[in-house]
């Protein structure tokens, strides 16, 4: 489990900084998250 | 029991990592020229400011989205806009349930300080919000607003509060 939680804390800071840093890429979460939300309110 | 608190553990774990990614382009975008998609942006600041006589908003129909900035606070976000005779008037739903007054605070923020700027094909024009709470005009506007989008906003809706219309009127 230990070494699952590392992984998980090293997913979101990867994660953190692909998005911050990345070009498109927050546009792409954006995107998705829009598709989700969109379809939640349908 | 200590399979369902493990796989619960997992679950919430992973699910860090996609609230993690919509957090970080949340904020990133909060520090942008304008709005993206639907994260709020940061102030419109690129684009030439529009001086002289008042458009003719008529070309706002053939414009699906615009981006509007509060001067107070200095946020910016993607939204709807119709004309009806001459006029461009933005709007907001959703205003008489609990989400929508949490989701969308920008309509409270403009009925405190109309100061807004709005950005159309990279021009910015300085305009006032002046919300409409009642009146024949709004016949005319949610006509217009039902024409343009898949929008059920009618008059009574407006006048009953649960949709927001400002006109953006000029600033003096």
């Amino acid at each position: 489990m230990k070494i699952f939680y590392q992984c998980i804390a090293v997913a979101v800071v990867v994660t953190v900084l692909a998005v911050a840093f990345v070009p498109s890429a927050s546009d792409w979460v954006e995107q998705v998250f829009q598709q989700y939300v969109g379809r939640a309110a349908r | 029991m200590e399979i369902v608190k493990r796989t619960l553990i997992v679950v919430l774990c992973l699910l860090l990592i996609p609230v993690a990614a919509v957090s970080t382009a949340a904020v990133k975008q909060r520090f942008a020229d304008g709005p993206n998609r639907v994260f709020s942006g940061g102030p419109l600041e690129s684009g030439d400011l529009h001086s002289g006589p008042e458009p003719d908003w008529r070309f706002v129909s053939d414009i699906e989205t615009i981006e509007m900035q509060l001067l107070d606070p200095p946020r910016s976000r993607r939204i709807w806009t119709a004309e009806f005779d001459g006029k461009i008037y933005v709007w907001s739903g959703y205003m008489r349930t609990a989400v929508g007054r949490l989701w969308k605070r920008w309509p409270v923020q403009a009925e405190r300080d109309g100061r807004a700027v709005i950005r159309i094909n990279g021009t910015r024009y300085e305009r006032q919000l002046v919300r409409i709470t009642s009146g024949e005009v709004l016949d005319g506007i949610t006509a217009a607003i039902s024409s343009k989008y898949p929008s059920q906003t009618t008059r009574a809706a407006v006048e009953a509060g649960e949709a927001w219309v400002f006109e953006a009127a000029p600033r003096n």
